[in-house]
């Protein structure tokens, strides 16, 4: 591949291969775009779980509502999170994949 | 004895297992990832069996009966952890190809001195999370074989210290996937079945309503093999040896070693270091003050959420994903495998506030999950369903401090070595230190632990958490998605970090804790020394002229999809630019198994 022709318009993949400043931007945008995924399912989860504590404090008549014979919130804490948290980590992956898969395409593009 | 037969069958399975899987795999590397050739799920039970530890299986049950629902967030947090782990760490770290974290380190900030700080940070939180597994050891050995604490300790320390210096079992995804069900089984089917035979959850006035944990009918006898002071909420009159006494509320006392009898429907006296509660105040999961605090709960939830990414022996297990999708993946089918196990700790501690009181006079409620079959259940069922949980909880300290004392004798025999510049070392040398490691890696915590009888297991396990949060966290966080990271920052935040979290841990375990927010936020210090440590780190490396060589590099192997071919575009950009380009790091190509 001794292209002596010279300065043949490089494609993305050699750009990031080569670490060019138009690789980067390429790299950067990837980074940017998987940070803002993982953020956002943090926010998720953060504010779900994090609310909690919060929401039991300020209304502790929850106290007194009988769910299957625990009070509300034991049974909240006791089990339901967990598929929750399946869940989000779920979606999260999928949606990571996702973009893994559109930088691809995106570079891949000769 | 059941109990006994069952914790031997279950070290057989795991030792058999571990003389298989060695006959399956064939080079050293093989040996140390497992074959990458196995599935996610494997894979998953894997990492959830290293994962659950004597913490899981005994602490959080044992700390429930004694603090009640504001325990429930620790399993939440504990299961959420590999949640932040798959967010940010997962896929990046297996791309790139360190197998430890002051490997990692280094790679990614090119400096030794990096990893010699990460390597002092690795063996302080090993060690800490070794002293709660061994706690864990002494109580279950001592409820099976009846022997005192310190016999537990020591055997088990000996024979995780011996099977890791000859290198059984370390590292075989198989071993460690079946100890995952073991620890499962062992602690749902006893629950379940003993929620059949009771009837569901007994007396629900002790629990949730108005009435503290009482002697039962026919009275309540507790050996107390030392002494141990005691507070009594309700005036009583008991005897000890066959000498009367009486007690009236509210008296604190120390209780001679020695027969102590409790009449039927007496409130039974609480060990130093647990608080007497009604129902209603047990059954609430947040209060305004004292260990069940919203900023305790917050920080609690913070060291474990950022902490879990931190803890030495769980990064290691990631490299038998074959790349960054399958770590995914993997991670998702662990937080499944967790959720399922941490349904279950919490029966323990309900059924045990009302069926095992003398645990309250004792202190020892750490072992309720061992003690409670038995009493709920008299005859052979409940000896057998003892026998189901001994097992799980032999499987569960023995796969974590061997998952530990691995990862603290390598970085003790590798990494504080190859600090000091010491690397071309002959492999049989380097064996023999490995070897010397894993004894003398065992050998301070084994000492604190025949010391630390009176701290709850969970409390340890909190605090190795806090710390991993407080420095490993942000290290991952800001090395793998900020370029502007250096060499500098990263031992600033981490020393910043580590400080604040152990002055902390330190002025709780001097001072009597107090249950005022300052009181909760030094026995939890997460919520304060993590943002600490994240500030440090980022303050530091914006004011620092020296950045590490390489940056763009590292962050293509951490973040680039695979099967691009950058590899081999790169080796011919490399031919052709007579380097003019930058040096590519070894780990952007390297696989573990192929060197």
């Amino acid at each position: 591949m001794n292209d002596a022709a010279g300065r043949r318009q490089r494609t993305p993949r050699e750009e990031l291969a080569e670490g060019t400043p138009h690789g980067d931007v390429y790299l950067g945008e990837l980074i940017r775009s998987q940070l803002r995924l993982s953020l956002l399912a943090l926010g998720a989860f953060g504010g779900l779980v994090g609310s909690l504590p919060l929401l039991f404090l300020l209304f502790p008549s929850l106290q007194d509502i009988d769910a299957l014979g625990v009070p509300l919130p034991v049974l909240i804490l006791a089990a339901p999170l967990f598929p929750l948290i399946v869940v989000i980590g779920l979606l999260y992956q999928r949606r990571a994949d996702a973009l893994d898969e559109a930088f691809r395409d995106v570079v891949s593009r000769e | 004895m059941i109990a006994a037969v069952a914790v031997v069958a279950v070290a057989a399975g795991a030792i058999g297992l571990g003389i298989w899987g060695v006959r399956l795999v064939r080079t050293t590397s093989d040996l140390y990832v497992a074959s990458r050739a196995v599935t996610p799920w494997w894979n998953a039970a894997a990492i959830s069996g290293e994962y659950l530890s004597a913490a899981s299986f005994l602490g959080i049950a044992g700390l429930g009966m004694k603090l009640g629902a504001s325990v429930l967030w620790l399993p939440i947090g504990f299961a959420a952890g590999y949640l932040a782990l798959l967010f940010f760490v997962a896929a990046p770290l297996r791309r790139f190809g360190s197998y430890t974290i002051p490997d990692f380190a280094e790679a990614r900030l090119s400096s030794p001195r990096v990893r010699l700080v990460a390597a002092a940070v690795v063996l302080t939180i090993g060690g800490f999370y070794l002293v709660p597994q061994l706690k864990g050891a002494g109580l279950t050995i001592g409820s099976v074989a009846g022997t005192p604490y310190w016999v537990g300790v020591v055997a088990v320390a000996a024979l995780v210290a011996l099977t890791v210096a000859l290198g059984g079992m370390r590292g075989v995804t198989y071993v460690q996937a079946y100890q995952y069900w073991v620890k499962t089984f062992g602690i749902a089917l006893p629950a379940c079945l003993l929620l059949v035979y009771l009837g569901g959850l007994p007396e629900r006035a002790a629990l949730f309503g108005q009435e503290l944990p009482r002697a039962p009918a026919g009275g309540l006898v507790v050996q107390l093999d030392s002494a141990q002071e005691v507070e009594f909420p309700e005036a009583i009159s008991y005897s000890i040896d066959g000498r009367r006494f009486r007690a009236p509320a509210d008296a604190e006392r120390t209780l001679p070693s020695g027969r102590l009898v409790l009449p039927a429907g007496a409130a039974v006296p609480v060990a130093d270091g647990g608080s007497v509660e009604h129902g209603g105040e047990w059954a609430e999961p947040v209060e305004r003050s004292g260990a069940s605090s919203p900023v305790f709960v917050y920080s609690l939830l913070v060291a474990t959420f950022l902490g879990t990414m931190g803890l030495p022996h769980i990064l290691v297990r990631f490299y038998t994903n074959p790349d960054g999708p399958a770590a995914r993946r993997t991670t998702v089918r662990v937080l499944g495998l967790l959720g399922l196990f941490y349904l279950f700790p919490a029966v323990y501690a309900a059924l045990g506030r009302a069926l095992t009181p003398e645990l309250y006079v004792s202190g020892e409620t750490d072992s309720v999950v061992l003690e409670l079959p038995e009493a709920a259940w008299p005859g052979l069922g409940g000896e057998l369903l003892a026998a189901l949980t001994a097992a799980g909880a032999f499987a569960a300290f023995t796969s974590t401090s061997s998952g530990l004392l691995v990862s603290i004798a390598g970085t003790l025999s590798h990494d504080v070595r190859r600090g000091r510049g010491a690397a071309g070392e002959p492999p049989l040398e380097r064996m023999r230190r490995f070897r010397w490691a894993a004894v003398g890696g065992m050998l301070v915590p084994a000492l604190i632990a025949l010391a630390a009888r009176g701290l709850d297991i969970s409390v340890l396990v909190g605090w190795a958490f806090a710390l991993a949060a407080s420095t490993f966290c942000p290290l991952f966080l800001l090395g793998i998605w900020w370029r502007g990271l250096t060499a500098r920052g990263a031992i600033a935040g981490m020393a910043a970090g580590g400080l604040v979290a152990s002055s902390g841990i330190v002025a709780t375990l001097v001072a009597e804790p107090s249950p005022t927010t300052l009181g909760a936020l030094l026995a939890q210090p997460a919520v304060a020394s993590v943002p600490v440590a994240f500030l440090t780190m980022i303050g530091v490396s914006l004011t620092d002229p020296e950045r590490p060589a390489g940056t763009e590099e590292t962050m293509l192997a951490l973040h680039g999809p695979e099967g691009l071919g950058l590899e081999a575009l790169r080796a011919r950009a490399e031919t052709q630019s007579s380097g003019s380009q930058p040096v590519i790091k070894a780990s952007i190509s390297s696989q573990p198994g192929s060197t």
